[in-house]
């Protein structure tokens, strides 16, 4: 039984992980943009697209098999820059002033749009690059064995991208101005800050951190169009549990749903795809403005 | 120095503002009273480029309406908004020096603008470790006025400044925009007020807007 339980832990722990990655782009997103970006999922499987082929080619290149780590970096922040900018450029930057329906509408067909763009690039058939997954090799935690990249590195990322972005936010003036923005954009445009920019700023960012949360998944699942979909949908869960726009909020509840849908597969395997959005709507009951979030009013 | 023209502003599709036009000279403080509602604050807004206008606005002869929201605090100009709209996640200090980072002045120009903010409100050196969320409505108003005089050194509107303020300070920010006055000649300010009889004493020239027209005759 204590076995089962270490697993379940030690699943969470990587699933949340990866979990955290992309949910932490939607939330800076909304938190700064106020928009919720559907097409967010699509940055995820492009990231796990591009990660794979990258990897399939340093393999037929007959490259070393370590480069790929840096590649997965290489692979999100080319999807979040090129796909990612573009699409806040040439689309959401005319948006804005709409409503929060119609954005909903046009990032839900984004996200159509992408995922088709897969089906055509990439085919149908899934990919599989479980190389990175094998060059780490396995630890051994409590007498249970599993793959140091899923219980070492991916927590070591996550943990890294979280104090990155704290740093980044705290301590520089691109991090300060998106700060002032999410506070107050017409204040902050009144002191000489470019909104429009601290937003594709913030979009890119969000977007890669999206596509890093696919690239380092890639490893550990086969990579199929539609992958995208679970993923944005669980990524809202948990910004939703955590409260929009809180990033260490972020971290806590992904990994409270990490460890809620494992626990869920080792005790109540017909639960498991239910258990994020339980968390979540029991969350969201007692604190409607998630677990960090703070209520605010709001005028109508 | 200030010149408005034709200016007009429509919100969902009402006229607030319909063809304000005036004048402010360099180092004039001019009084902008009204009512509530009556346009003051859209005023402001369309100087700021805050918000779409029609008309024509110049800064010392040369038309500044193609110039972007972010890019008119570059020309000199300061906003102080009504509602202080500080950034509660930073300290005092940060607030006052933001506009200063996001402008990219050099060290040496900072250092000058902000010994300038301290001389004329010495209170807000007190203060700048204090987190913005924790100060009295009061202190605010007063770091906004330090906020905006970092860029504010052409033209510096003030929002509503002396509203909700006990008489005690009050008094202290009249002293504190006498300071200033006196420090700089060349400053222009325009104060907005609710209530004509506060700034009776204290600006050259006062120009009254209602329902979103202004008094012609003070205007020029």
């Amino acid at each position: 039984m204590s076995h089962i339980i270490i697993l379940a832990v030690l699943d969470g722990i990587a699933y949340g992980s990866l979990v955290f990655l992309v949910a932490v782009g939607l939330t800076l997103v909304f938190g700064v943009m106020r928009i919720l970006n559907v097409a967010h999922g699509s940055f995820y499987a492009l990231g796990a697209y591009a990660a794979a082929s990258l990897g399939l080619g340093l393999t037929a290149l007959g490259l070393s098999p370590w480069l790929s780590y840096p590649l997965f970096v290489v692979a999100a922040a080319a999807v979040g820059v090129v796909v990612g900018g573009a699409l806040e450029r040439l689309l959401l930057q005319r948006i804005y002033r709409h409503e929060e329906a119609l954005q909903l509408l046009v990032t839900f067909a984004v996200f159509m749009i992408l995922d088709n763009a897969q089906r055509l690039i990439w085919g149908v058939q899934p990919y599989f690059y479980s190389e990175p997954l094998r060059l780490l090799g396995n630890v051994s935690v409590a007498g249970i064995t599993y793959t140091a990249y899923q219980v070492v590195f991916l927590p070591l990322v996550a943990i890294a991208v979280l104090v990155a972005l704290r740093l980044f936010l705290r301590h520089t003036l691109a991090g300060a101005v998106i700060v002032a923005v999410t506070e107050d954009r017409e204040a902050a445009t009144a002191i000489g800050v470019d909104a429009r920019r601290v937003f594709l700023i913030t979009f890119i960012i969000g977007t890669t951190l999206a596509s890093l949360g696919g690239a380092l998944a890639a490893p550990t699942t086969s990579i199929l169009p539609g992958m995208g979909a679970d993923m944005i949908v669980l990524s809202f869960a948990v910004a939703a549990t955590a409260g929009l726009g809180q990033i260490e909020g972020t971290a806590v509840a992904a990994l409270a749903i990490g460890l809620g849908r494992s626990f869920a597969v080792f005790f109540a395997p017909e639960l498991e795809v239910l258990m994020p959005y339980l968390i979540m709507v029991l969350v969201l009951l007692v604190r409607p403005e998630g677990l960090f979030g703070k209520a605010t009013a709001r005028k109508i | 120095m200030l010149e408005l023209a034709d200016i007009s502003v429509s919100i969902a599709g009402t006229p607030v503002l319909r063809r304000v036009a005036f004048r402010v000279g360099e180092g004039e403080t001019v009084a902008f009273v009204g009512r509530n509602g009556a346009g003051k604050t859209t005023t402001l807004r369309a100087l700021m480029g805050l918000i779409d206008y029609t008309g024509s606005i110049r800064l010392d002869g040369r038309p500044i309406d193609a110039v972007p929201a972010h890019e008119r605090p570059g020309l000199g100009i300061g906003y102080a908004p009504e509602d202080r709209r500080l950034f509660s996640a930073f300290s005092i200090a940060e607030n006052i020096l933001l506009p200063a980072r996001v402008a990219r002045l050099s060290a040496a120009e900072t250092k000058r603008r902000l010994d300038r903010v301290y001389a004329i409100l010495p209170e807000l050196a007190q203060l700048a470790e204090r987190p913005a969320g924790s100060v009295s409505g009061g202190q605010g108003k007063m770091v906004a006025l330090g906020r905006a005089l970092m860029l504010g050194t052409r033209l510096v509107l003030l929002d509503e400044p002396f509203q909700g303020l006990a008489p005690v300070l009050a008094n202290r920010y009249a002293e504190a925009l006498r300071a200033l006055r006196d420090a700089d000649r060349t400053l222009s300010l325009i104060i907005t007020e609710s209530n004509p009889a506060l700034l009776k004493h204290f600006a050259e020239r006062t120009i009254t807007i209602e329902r979103g027209e202004i008094d012609g005759r003070a205007a020029a």
